[in-house]
């Protein structure tokens, strides 16, 4: 995999983040892995398909997510928010992966992302693509997000 | 007051569109994914459609052509995440009126429908 599609993913959570919630996002960590399994409770998954294939993986413990749901409604009630947790992050996530893909598809290609499927700790019991993967920690004031990048170009491009 | 609906997989992007547009909109109905936001189409008749791309069951490029063959002067303005150049036209270029790219402003949004009965 290219390592800038790390730099195009930390500019694009950067920016989502400070325009839907107004929190500042900066970069913690940046390790290599043989697949995207996360390391955080709650994980929203999107595929990729197109000329770079794969999936991106996001991760963040239960109250990060509320936090982001009561950032980006801050008018309702607690309660409500709660419901509305894991919305909130499939959205924020789709919302990053979106941006990156306006960057890494360019002029002339196209990229597909799946809707977003959320899972919780206890159901990952599913396959994740054994693709190499970078795996990126950005660290805010409501805690960390945990971004794993599983592309790669297809035909081996 | 202009009739409205809003097509988004994702529960806190629609309310969010709806705080935006109620405000100078009636939303009559919302959609969760584009087989049924046409069959709501077809029910509600509303003067407008917000419509996301990436969604399960029917994406909203789909959405868009079976919308638009059925109901050529619908107006629909995409509001995605998914705001790659090939996708702008190829939305733009099936009949949506605007494509609004995710994160936006609220009055990017409004300026938007604003101008579909202007």
């Amino acid at each position: 995999m290219k390592a800038e599609y790390a730099n195009i993913f930390i500019r694009s959570a950067v920016e989502v983040f400070q325009k839907e919630t107004n929190i500042t996002m900066s970069r913690k960590d940046l390790t290599k892995k043989d697949s995207p399994v996360p390391s955080l409770p709650v994980s929203i998954i999107i595929g990729v398909t197109g000329f770079i294939r794969g999936q991106v993986v996001y991760a963040m413990d239960q109250s990060f997510a509320f936090e982001v749901a009561h950032a980006m409604l801050p008018n309702r009630l607690p309660v409500e928010i709660k419901k509305l947790s894991n919305s909130a992050v499939s959205e924020i996530a789709n919302i990053i992966t979106g941006q990156a893909s306006i960057a890494l598809a360019g002029e002339n290609e196209k990229i597909h992302i799946t809707p977003p499927a959320v899972l919780m700790a206890s159901d990952l019991t599913m396959d994740f693509l054994e693709i190499p993967t970078i795996s990126l920690s950005l660290i805010s004031e409501i805690g960390v997000l945990e971004i794993n990048i599983a592309l790669t170009e297809a035909g081996g491009r | 007051m202009y009739r409205g609906m809003i097509v988004d997989d994702a529960m806190i992007m629609r309310m969010r569109l709806r705080e935006i547009l109620d405000k100078e909109f009636n939303i009559v109905a919302e959609a969760a994914n584009g087989q049924e936001a046409i069959g709501l189409y077809a029910e509600q008749q509303p003067d407008f459609l917000t419509l996301d791309i990436s969604m399960p069951q029917l994406n909203g490029i789909d959405a868009l052509k079976a919308l638009l063959e059925k109901h050529p002067d619908a107006r629909v303005v995409i509001v995605s995440a998914v705001g790659q150049k090939q996708i702008v036209f190829e939305a733009l270029g099936l009949g949506a009126k605007d494509f609004i790219i995710k994160p936006f402003e609220a009055e990017r949004v409004l300026k938007s429908i604003r101008r579909l009965f202007a």
